[in-house]
């Protein structure tokens, strides 16, 4: 393979305590305008990550990124593309058809209204702009916000090349003991 | 209605994903429940600090579904109809009860901005954290339809008066000490709650809150005219446990409950945004005279450490009889903690502690008990930089911001302390009047009366 892995951001149920700051962060994040306070929004809160909080386990799960992507190959109109990297949703082109949404095998997609929606009049809205658009993650153009801002630094930033790298030493440092052990044997 | 006021902050079960922060920051240990589930609040223990709401990110998310409407939420908050993302831990207001007064334009009201108000409000109106803006709120206030806008400062000049002359006198004249002092209600009602025993080291003075509301009704009613009972007195608070020591059934010394209404900071900026006033436009307008003049003393009392320096202000001068070389009391500044500085007056080492952060006053507290106490003064502060980081101030989006609100409003207070043209509460013109014409002398009869209080313990 000529080019390198698409990189995601994970999450370790083992330190996630669910306190949802990862979600306010990535909603702020992809705010048109900078806010600072709870009292100057004037609409919810989208995130692109999703708290999931079972029995068992506390974390959040977002987009993967995959290489091949299925959400990428069900848009029927092409809004989805693989820029720099990464997967990415171009919300202009976006019908809102939900394709992506079962395609994805992680629900890492989501449908919001519109962000255009909260300007211009109704007809130039409805003209120009879908009322919903598909949105996921697009690791903020490589410095997660969510990363962070976890309290608990429960969330990870993975470089597949670095991760791959340091497995790998890992891997030969516990292989070599194992190795020679096991040559001696047949010997 | 007291046991509906103690339950005055919540944490909204069906939001609450039980993190803990909420109880990582609560210095009384009353958030309860177990990991993971649902936490709820010891009503008994809590003392209504909002560090709770501050913290806590568990929100209603829309990509969730709640039994719970919205509509429903906003009504158990008594919160007005905003699109704000509404959040796990939260305080009953007062929004309703105050709007439905103002909108009465027969009721005579006068109305006190705490100093910590000035340096956050404009936030929530997307101006930069920390902005310093106390004649645009004096002019949002009057456009609301206050009659009169006064302000908490000049009370908290006030305060140093009476407070600064009781510490004289119990050094010279014997009483407890060390002396705490008593302008945080939940500073107060720790006190109360826990160290019962520890009662008489309180100031006896009022809270600047109340000593306002007790001169409104009084001083201020006989000034324009007007009866005590016609007068509603309004308090704008960056604390949601003033919404409680308001209505402590022992604080109507004027005949008639002194404070009628708390709103925080958030609560006024929902009566601006409803009432369509574009505060960022708003010019700059001044403070009604008499009960709106105060000196730069009185608003240091925002930030953790400013009661203390205050009464270092006016205390040398009142043993020294000269002034005080520096007015700037810089050793007393800074943040969580505990800080210990020695004053010398000459005559008298002046020992003195500032606490900020109720649990590091613990340790303090059980060594006085133990009679280790080797100090004379203590300022304590429930929250973490003082008023500024009060449980009503503006909830950042993001915990970075808030320390940096923190950072930006403690400097926009000591800022607005050097442009007052007095710096020592003793010297505010206002305060020397109000002694000359009304109160007499500092611990005299009238201001026993309606200054000062004595606390009880609570269990």
């Amino acid at each position: 393979m000529s080019r390198n892995l698409n990189s995601f951001v994970l999450a370790d149920s083992k330190k996630c305590i669910g306190c949802r700051v990862c979600e306010v962060a990535c909603a702020v994040a992809h705010l048109d305008t900078e806010i600072k306070t709870v009292g100057n929004m004037n609409f919810s809160l989208n995130p692109r990550l999703y708290l999931v909080k079972t029995p068992e386990i506390t974390m959040p799960v977002q987009c993967r990124h995959c290489e091949d992507a299925p959400c990428l190959k069900s848009c029927p109109v092409s809004a989805i593309k693989e820029q720099s990297n990464r997967i990415v949703i171009d919300e202009a082109g976006c019908i809102g058809c939900k394709s992506c949404i079962m395609a994805c095998p992680f629900g890492a997609i989501e449908l919001i209204v519109s962000r255009q929606e909260r300007v211009g009049d109704e007809e130039d809205r409805l003209r120009d702009e879908p009322e919903v658009v598909a949105s996921k993650c697009d690791l903020c153009g490589g410095a997660p916000a969510c990363v962070k801002a976890c309290p608990r630094e429960a969330l990870q930033y993975v470089d597949m090349v670095k991760e791959r790298t340091q497995r790998r030493i890992e891997a030969a440092n516990k292989m070599s003991g194992f190795h020679n052990e096991f040559m001696v044997r047949e010997g | 209605m007291a046991k509906k006021l103690q339950e005055n902050i919540k944490i909204d079960a069906e939001l609450c994903t039980g993190c803990g922060r909420c109880s990582e920051v609560c210095p009384v240990d009353a958030i309860e429940g177990e990991e993971g589930k649902p936490q709820s609040v010891n009503v008994a223990k809590c003392v209504m600090c909002g560090q709770c709401v501050q913290i806590c990110s568990a929100y209603d998310s829309p990509f969730e579904q709640y039994a719970t409407s919205r509509s429903q939420r906003l009504k158990e908050r008594n919160m007005p109809i905003v699109k704000e993302p509404l959040f796990a831990a939260y305080y009953h207001g007062d929004f309703f009860k105050v709007k439905k007064r103002l909108a009465d334009k027969k009721q005579f009201s006068m109305v006190q901005c705490a100093p910590a108000v000035r340096v956050s409000l404009a936030e929530e109106f997307g101006m930069p954290l920390g902005s310093l803006v106390p004649g645009k709120m004096v002019a949002a206030l009057k456009r609301l339809g206050f009659t009169r806008v006064y302000d908490t400062n000049f009370a908290a000049d006030l305060t140093i008066m009476e407070e600064g002359s009781e510490l004289v006198k119990r050094i010279t004249e014997g009483g407890s000490l060390p002396m705490f002092t008593s302008c945080c209600p939940a500073w107060v009602k720790f006190v109360e709650n826990e160290y019962p025993e520890l009662i008489d080291h309180l100031s006896s003075c009022k809270s600047p809150q109340q000593m306002a509301g007790s001169m409104f009704k009084t001083y201020g009613a006989s000034v324009d005219g007007v009866d005590a009972r016609e007068v509603y007195s309004v308090a704008i608070m960056p604390c949601t446990c003033k919404k409680f020591e308001a209505n402590r059934p022992e604080m109507k010394s004027s005949g008639y409950q002194d404070v009628d209404a708390v709103l925080t900071t958030r609560e006024l900026a929902y009566l601006i945004k409803e009432a369509a006033i574009d505060f960022n436009a708003l010019p700059e307008e001044s403070f009604d005279k008499p009960l709106g003049m105060y000196s730069g003393a009185g608003t240091i009392f925002g930030v953790t450490g400013g009661v203390m320096e205050a009464a270092i202000r006016t205390a040398y001068e009142l043993i020294t009889k000269e002034p005080i070389e520096n007015v700037n009391v810089t050793s007393v500044r800074g943040e969580q903690g505990v800080r210990k500085v020695t004053l010398d007056t000459g005559a008298l080492k002046l020992k003195t502690v500032v606490v900020s952060g109720l649990k590091n006053v613990i340790p303090i507290l059980e060594d006085i008990q133990r009679g280790k106490a080797d100090f004379h003064f203590m300022e304590v502060m429930t929250c973490p930089a003082g008023c500024i980081s009060g449980g009503g101030q503006p909830k950042m989006l993001l915990p970075v911001d808030g320390r940096k609100a923190y950072e930006n409003r403690k400097s926009s207070t000591y800022q607005h302390d050097e442009e007052q043209r007095y710096r020592k509460s003793h010297e505010n013109p206002e305060i020397q009047d109000i002694y000359q014409k009304f109160l007499g002398e500092p611990l005299g009869h009238k201001s026993h009366k309606l200054l000062h209080t004595h606390y009880k313990p609570s269990r």
